[in-house]
């Protein structure tokens, strides 16, 4: 039996930006010598593979777009997952993939954030990792006017289709928006900005097992992406 | 084995660590920095009864000053308080959230009327030194820093990225009350590039420009960063846009 140790992770790839990530977050020799394998594997939004490649563990990061490029040209967004095993030295520390992020020849600022973990990780022994991670939530701003928000959501389950509810909060307004994904389909959910004269304050995601899930705000009128980011789980 | 060590030294010092949350702060003209401040994540415990729910806020700056503190208060488990940093007008440090009350993460926006960029506070401490292991601080490490070095009592490693039209600048944060000098590598393609040393005042902060450490010319994209430092500290990312630090910025957290 196999003493590595596997995490799922993933990420999703937009045409026209910057995205590097670093194979070991914050990284020494230690920490690179325990990433024992890395594989990547890209889908198409309704969930087919568009290939599968493996990394060589010694870089520090990954041109995560220029490799999209290569592989899957004109596709307008790509869910890539990570497949990592680590020797389970790594733990108790929870081993993570960063990331930066940048829209070309934009006044805006890159972002960097935490590759989603969506799978694995051998939970009984990262601290604190059993919590229950399929129900989440995330606050938005209430004032900026040219910002639009959404979810950006991905089904990693090889065999399982996932019905999600998205749930919108404006004001004292609930509504309930589902969402079903087939095995590597993913989606993005576009969130009211507001209803019934309420601004969009909160949103919820629950699902039978975790997606891969971010936040995402855009700016209005030119789409670029100023936001992605997780939720934030319930229950710590 | 490490853990067990550093939990000794700490005895031995008399060093006491507090549990605190804190987020970084960043104040530039044109931009906007707005706390959300919340308890929704009570919304399925006990806890989600009795608000509105005190959340004491102290803002210190770079050099440890506290420059304001809020009495704020987050109305219901469900209803977030939003809480403008707008003590001072260009400045950068951290603030902390007393969170006796609170269950949740809390967030930090920069932005202005159209957009903003957002990431989250930690949870976890600061360290208080008494006063002779302030003295004994200030002096090794005064003969170090004449070498360019510091005491190593805690390393980090960050990642960071410089481009013509892009960068990510390094905001340190000194958790502690003693004077943090804290060293600075950086190695881009192998070779080290930059070394330096920053004495950050107690409870101050430091905003390191990357440019800074990468070499005039260099086609360096990605920067490896070790910092050392002599007491306990922390680091955000600061995004920044063609117009660094005058422009738009994002600030980002790490693990």
């Amino acid at each position: 039996m196999s003493s590595s140790s596997a995490l799922c992770s993933a990420t999703f790839v937009d045409p026209g930006y910057d995205h590097l990530v670093e194979l070991v977050h914050q990284r020494d020799r230690v920490g690179h010598r325990r990433l024992e394998s890395l594989e990547l594997e890209l889908y198409e939004p309704g969930g087919a593979s568009l290939g599968r490649t493996a990394v060589d563990t010694r870089q520090d990061t990954l041109d995560l777009a220029a490799l999209v490029a290569a592989r899957a040209p004109g596709v307008a967004r790509v869910m890539v997952t990570f497949d990592a095993r680590y020797d389970s030295r790594v733990f108790p520390y929870r081993p993570h993939h960063y990331a930066y992020l940048k829209l070309r020849d934009s006044p805006d600022p890159p972002l960097y954030y935490a590759v989603n973990a969506t799978l694995g990780g051998v939970p009984d022994r990262i601290e604190a990792a059993t919590r229950q991670n399929n129900f989440e939530t995330y606050i938005f701003l209430s004032r900026p006017a040219g910002e639009r928000y959404g979810l950006r959501l991905g089904n990693l389950a090889r065999f399982s289709s996932v019905e999600a509810q998205v749930i919108t909060y404006h004001g004292e307004a609930r509504a309930v928006l589902p969402v079903t994904l087939a095995p590597h389909e993913h989606a993005d959910v576009q969130l009211p900005l507001e209803r019934e004269g309420a601004r969009l304050r909160r949103v919820e995601l629950k699902t039978l097992f975790r997606l891969a899930s971010y936040v995402t705000g855009r700016r209005a009128d030119s789409g670029g992406l100023v936001l992605f980011d997780h939720l934030f789980t319930y229950f710590k | 084995m490490l853990g067990a060590l550093r939990s000794a030294a700490r005895r031995l010092l008399g060093v006491t660590r507090t549990s605190t949350y804190y987020l970084p702060w960043i104040a530039r003209p044109g931009l906007r920095c707005v706390l959300i401040l919340n308890n929704v994540e009570s919304r399925f415990t006990s806890a989600r009864a009795g608000g509105p729910f005190p959340a004491a806020v102290v803002q210190y700056d770079a050099r440890g000053t506290v420059v304001a503190r809020y009495d704020a208060k987050v109305p219901t488990a469900t209803e977030p308080l939003e809480l403008p940093l707008d003590a001072v007008a260009e400045g950068h440090g951290f603030v902390t959230v007393d969170t006796a009350r609170l269950q949740s993460d809390l967030y930090v926006t920069l932005g202005d009327d159209d957009a903003y960029t957002a990431t989250h506070g930690r949870h976890e401490f600061v360290e208080t030194y008494p006063a002779w292991t302030r003295a004994v601080h200030a002096a090794l490490g005064a003969v170090a820093g004449l070498a360019g070095l510091t005491l190593p009592a805690f390393v980090r490693h960050q990642y960071v990225y410089v481009g013509a039209q892009d960068r990510s600048h390094v905001l340190l944060l000194n958790l502690s009350n003693v004077t943090n000098r804290i060293r600075t590598t950086a190695v881009a393609d192998g070779a080290t590039t930059a070394r330096r040393l920053d004495a950050i005042a107690p409870r101050g902060a430091a905003l390191l420009d990357v440019a800074s450490l990468a070499p005039a010319g260099s086609a360096a994209r990605v920067l490896h960063l070790r910092f050392t430092g002599n007491a306990w500290f922390n680091l955000y990312l600061v995004g920044a846009g063609p117009n660094d630090l005058a422009g738009p910025l994002s600030l980002m957290h790490v693990k």
